[in-house]
């Protein structure tokens, strides 16, 4: 078999195409091992890259000990499924998805907004330009106003994920609905459907598959919103224990914190495809 | 193009006295704006009048308007001035006396073929009775007429479960036309409902809609750019030419040929089979420069 890299039509086999699939990871993991060991011939103590044992450590910890001294779940006594709901990781994740999950909430009543922009000529009328105006505003630059209005808790980094993501959302199934062909408009008016029917039982039923895209699409930056109000103002979640963490140069923990973040992101990035096939058979990707 | 009509080619028939105007158009004008205060004019001074129980073809070339003046009936596309009324009453709004069919975009495609048939019926129940005892029988009933309705567009009760995507051309435009006798329209609008499909299953839907009509008798108005097509199905033909003035700019579709035909009532293989009708489009082409396809269709598939 020859190795043709720059050769369009090259057909390699599976086995070549699971090698280079995995290289880079194993180069990767490789170079970080041989970097680690050698800091830590120089300086046991090096915080900085962690050993494979300093990282196991750091999961153990970040699994059954609690962030907090005062809580008494850490006793060894207790059994490790009885430990973890009081553990830091366990905490802090479900800190970060109550506001992730708040604010993914709030995306339907976004969603509703645009649809009705998109049919309803008054109404686009109205919100139209409002929205166009919201979605050139840098969410990260009003996140003093939001502090200032909505104070340093809750409600003030849900509104800064809201105000990141909300106007695409808007717009994006403002623009949708707007795409769906006028035959099937009128097609359903002529067969007696009201506005409501056919905003509803035809337009948004019909542009439901390419909404979850769109929010799929839009997860990251949610997140994104999400870690900055985190990291800025906060006494729990995933980005601030990261943030905390870097102040002692927690590097077994705040290793382990991305890669279960991007594995979170992931799972709720899985299931949304997996539910947008499973509710929309009649979904053809064109 | 000039105005002048084509001359007669089959003796004039008068309109039957008997029948009542379905549609009727009195100097109908529609602008749409095209920025810069400018307007462009599909129709100036249209004036038409559609007989209860016709089968019109309108033919024309591709951009003339024929699409738009389906849509005025429809009561999409508001005419500019004039006139517009249907049965009498003038157009208001979304007209829900007619059926329409297509080209594309026919089906609902998040529905299935039942679903798609029972959707207008199912309108009329409201959202909240659907549950109720009443509602219950109400569309088993619905489900029994779908059936019966697929059977008579030649359809099987196992393609009631299909997705219209795994249905093909032919088949979508017959669950299309299917859901809009659901409704029993008074009028039936078909926008080139054949055109995406190939030659074969063309003729076959062409002598479906034409038994359709001679059953029924119910207003069809048809529109096409084939000119074999619109002779063979038309008790009545009508040519759309877009006028333009001097400098080729468009000022207005106009009738360049309304047609009685008389033969109407016999089957569309009797019809094909006419030297008349051969005649008729031989004429059409002349006239027309060749605006519009005269490709040669195949003989009705035997069904
Ligand atoms: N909403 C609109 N605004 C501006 N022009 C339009 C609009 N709708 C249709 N037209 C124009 O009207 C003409 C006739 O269109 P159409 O009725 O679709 O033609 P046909 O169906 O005969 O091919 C076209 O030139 C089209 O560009
Ligand atoms: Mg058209």
């Amino acid at each position: 078999m020859t190795f043709k890299p720059f050769e369009i039509e090259a057909r390699p086999n599976k086995l070549t195409w699971m090698t280079l699939s995995w290289l880079l990871f194993a180069v990767g993991i490789g170079l970080y091992l041989q970097e680690s060991i050698k800091r830590h011939r120089e300086n046991p103590d090096d915080r900085v890259i962690p050993t494979v044992t300093q990282l196991a450590q750091g999961v153990q910890n970040a699994f059954l000990n609690p962030a907090e001294e005062d809580d008494d779940g850490s006793a060894a006594t207790l059994k490790w499924w009885q430990r973890l709901p009081h553990s830091m990781i366990w905490k802090d994740t479900a800190a970060s998805s109550r506001r992730f999950l708040i604010s993914l909430a709030l995306m339907i009543p976004a969603v509703l907004l645009g649809l009705h922009i998109a049919m309803f000529p008054y109404i686009g009328a109205l919100f139209m330009r409002f929205v166009l105006f919201f979605d050139k505003i840098i969410a990260l630059s009003v996140l003093p106003i939001l502090f200032i209005a909505f104070g340093i808790d809750e409600l003030s980094k849900v509104m800064l994920m809201v105000i990141g993501v909300a106007p695409t959302i808007i717009l994006d199934t403002c623009n949708l609905a707007k795409s769906v062909p006028r035959e099937q408009v009128v097609k359903g008016f002529t067969l007696g459907a009201g506005n409501a029917q056919v905003a509803y039982g035809i337009v948004l039923k019909q542009i439901m598959p390419r909404i979850i895209a769109s929010i799929r699409l839009n997860l990251k930056p949610l997140m994104l919103f999400l870690f900055a109000g985190e990291m800025i103002a906060s006494t729990d979640g995933l980005a601030y224990r990261i943030a905390i963490m870097r102040r002692h140069m927690g590097m077994d923990i705040i290793i382990p914190y991305v890669l279960w973040v991007a594995l979170l992101l992931f799972l709720v990035d899985a299931s949304l495809r997996f539910l947008n096939k499973r509710w929309h058979p009649w979904f053809k990707e064109d | 193009m000039s105005a002048q009509p084509i001359a007669a080619a089959l003796p004039e028939f008068p309109v039957k006295a008997a029948s009542k105007p379905a549609v009727e158009m009195a100097a109908l004008a529609l602008r749409f704006p095209v920025g810069r205060g400018q307007t462009r004019t599909i129709f100036e001074n249209l004036n038409l009048t559609i007989y209860h129980g016709e089968f019109v073809c309108i033919l024309g070339e591709t951009g003339c308007g024929k699409s738009t003046l389906l849509r005025m009936v429809l009561g999409e596309d508001r005419p500019t001035e004039g006139a517009l009324s249907i049965f009498g009453q003038p157009v208001n709004g979304i007209n829900r006396a007619c059926g329409y069919v297509p080209q594309k975009y026919s089906l609902f495609p998040d529905r299935t073929v039942m679903q798609n048939l029972a959707f207008g019926p199912e309108c009329t129940l409201g959202p909240f009775k659907r549950w109720t005892h009443r509602g219950r029988s109400f569309r088993g009933e619905v489900r029994t007429e779908a059936l019966a309705r697929l059977k008579q567009m030649g359809l099987q009760a196992t393609d009631a479960a299909k997705y219209p995507h795994q249905l093909s051309g032919g088949m979508q435009q017959r669950v299309a036309i299917a859901q809009a006798l659901m409704m029993k329209p008074a009028i039936l609008l078909m926008d080139e409902a054949f055109s995406a499909l190939d030659p074969n299953t063309r003729a076959g839907m062409q002598s479906l809609v034409h038994e359709l009509w001679r059953e029924t008798r119910t207003t069809i108005i048809f529109v096409t750019h084939n000119t074999h097509e619109a002779a063979y199905l038309a008790s009545r033909l009508i040519v759309l030419a877009q006028r333009r003035n001097e400098t080729g700019a468009p000022v207005g579709a106009e009738v360049m040929l309304d047609q009685i035909v008389p033969f109407a009532e016999e089957t569309l293989a009797a019809r094909r089979r006419r030297p008349e009708v051969a005649d008729l489009v031989q004429r059409i082409e002349r006239h027309s420069h060749g605006a519009f396809s005269a490709a040669e269709e195949p003989e009705a598939e035997s069904r």
